[in-house]
């Protein structure tokens, strides 16, 4: 009989959300955390701190935080403090200031209502419980961009400010920022920068060999003893290097390979099986990017996807994406939005990377924007928007 | 309220299923998962706290009620239910 066998010994140790014990090469910048909320642990109540931590894609910032938010909460535990770590990403509640503390809110009341009330009435209500429960907050806002994006320095300030007017009342809410690039700080008025930049950590792209050190730590927990070869890992690292310093990027190529070895049987996941893996792994566009869109987002993206695969054009126009959007509308038999929210949308993907825009010359009728697709395969993007849409019909229908 | 007429209303006993099962919620929650009305949402769940089997909290404009746990009121009804629904 057929004995199913596999390289792997625990996959769920390469899952994104998977924070490890020890992060390679990150410790001085976990130190300097840990240095910046010492208080926390003596005298929580008389101070807020803010960071910012800031680093391009795959270069631990996220993993970085939420080792930190698991370690001093321990640490706060131990010493019989009230401590949690909240960690959001903005994009996922579409940058709204008022979703983001529906869900730290949620942390302490599962069925809060979700209606009713303004985001200011919702941060006086958060700071309500957390003196009911003398407990203290470091919300870690992931993918900062977002929020500046929606609600400007309004949203900071009243993060920031909030606390600062309840004077003789115990401090509550320490921000961590993350975000890939600090210009985005320049939206922000003066006043709101100020309160944010004065703890940075910047993260510095990974080399080849600190990504050799990373894949190397989560081989030895994920997968089997010597079914991962040296010049695989390499390999990996190389790839996860050209795509600048990516870390996640590697891992996930990892998890991938592997996948190829078992499918294959193989005793030992090989360079072939990388090269195998990344060819089916869209190159600088990443999945969970993808997933965060809203469903007229999706719609609209697998729109301007299609539009690329079937012209082989190098640009399109809004115009031409605007009909193309109608058509896949009228497939998913919903009402398309304004053409004023396709704007949005699309000054949205330009922000996230996923395409580029441009405003080409005067002509006959006026300005016209031109949207590009540099970095991803039209084929891919519309394979993956797709099952992501299925995925939800199905959720929808059960 | 004397014990015949506390068991008389079948809007009362789902709510009181309601909060075994989901911890804590608002009036409006309350009103749209039974769909019945507010007003007379609110009325049985003011008389469950007068009973002392549900305690509110209030937040702003909201109040979040929840199953007071000190209450030997609540325990009965809860070993009640549990031994009910799982016959």
């Amino acid at each position: 009989m057929h004995r199913y066998r596999s390289v792997f010994k625990d996959e769920s140790k390469l899952d994104i959300s998977y924070i490890p014990y020890r992060l390679p090469h990150r410790n001085q910048e976990l130190r300097l955390l840990k240095e910046f909320f010492s208080f926390i642990l003596q005298f929580p109540e008389k101070m807020t701190q803010r960071v910012l931590i800031t680093g391009d894609v795959g270069t631990g910032k996220t993993v970085l935080s939420q080792r930190f938010g698991a370690d001093i909460t321990r640490e706060a535990s131990k010493r019989r403090i009230n401590l949690r770590y909240v960690h959001v990403n903005c994009r996922e509640y579409r940058g709204s200031l008022f979703l983001i503390l529906h869900h730290v809110v949620s942390v302490f009341h599962p069925n809060f209502p979700k209606r009713g009330y303004s985001a200011e009435e919702l941060l006086a209500i958060l700071l309500q419980v957390l003196d009911e429960e003398n407990a203290y907050v470091i919300l870690t806002l992931d993918e900062f961009e977002s929020l500046v994006n929606r609600e400007g320095s309004e949203a900071v300030y009243k993060l920031t400010r909030m606390q600062e007017i309840r004077q003789n009342e115990p401090k509550r809410i320490s921000l961590i920022c993350i975000l890939r690039n600090l210009r985005v700080i320049e939206k922000l008025d003066a006043s709101t920068r100020s309160t944010l930049q004065s703890n940075i950590i910047r993260l510095e792209k990974y080399s080849k060999q600190q990504l050799i050190d990373i894949l190397n730590d989560r081989v030895a927990i994920a997968f089997k003893p010597l079914t991962v070869q040296e010049e695989t890992i390499s390999l990996i690292a190389e790839l996860a290097f050209t795509e600048g310093g990516n870390a996640r990027f590697g891992i996930e190529l990892l998890w991938r390979a592997g996948k190829y070895a078992d499918a294959e049987e193989l005793e030992t996941v090989t360079p072939e099986c990388v090269r195998k893996a990344v060819s089916s792994i869209i190159p600088t566009l990443r999945k969970d990017e993808l997933k965060f869109l809203g469903f007229h987002e999706k719609l609209f993206l697998l729109g301007i996807a299609r539009i690329f695969k079937e012209s082989q054009k190098a640009y399109a126009s809004i115009a031409e994406a605007e009909k193309a959007y109608a058509i896949v509308c009228e497939e998913y038999n919903v009402k398309p939005h304004s053409h004023t929210q396709l704007w949005k949308y699309l000054r949205s993907f330009s922000n996230y990377g996923i395409v580029k825009t441009e405003v080409s010359n005067v002509n006959a009728h006026g300005r016209s924007t031109l949207i590009y697709l540099p970095n991803v395969p039209a084929e891919d993007l519309e394979k993956e928007l797709t099952s992501l849409l299925e995925k939800r019909k199905k959720r929808e229908n059960l | 309220m004397n014990l015949e007429e506390f068991f008389s209303s079948k809007l009362r006993m789902k709510i009181l299923k309601l909060f075994f099962q989901l911890g804590e919620l608002n009036v409006s929650e309350v009103a749209r998962r039974l769909g019945i009305n507010y007003k007379t949402t609110d009325k049985h769940l003011k008389t469950l706290e007068e009973e002392g089997i549900l305690q509110h909290k209030t937040f702003g404009r909201i109040r979040l009620y929840r199953i007071n746990e000190s209450s030997p009121k609540a325990e009965v009804l809860r070993e009640l239910i549990e031994s009910w629904e799982s016959l």
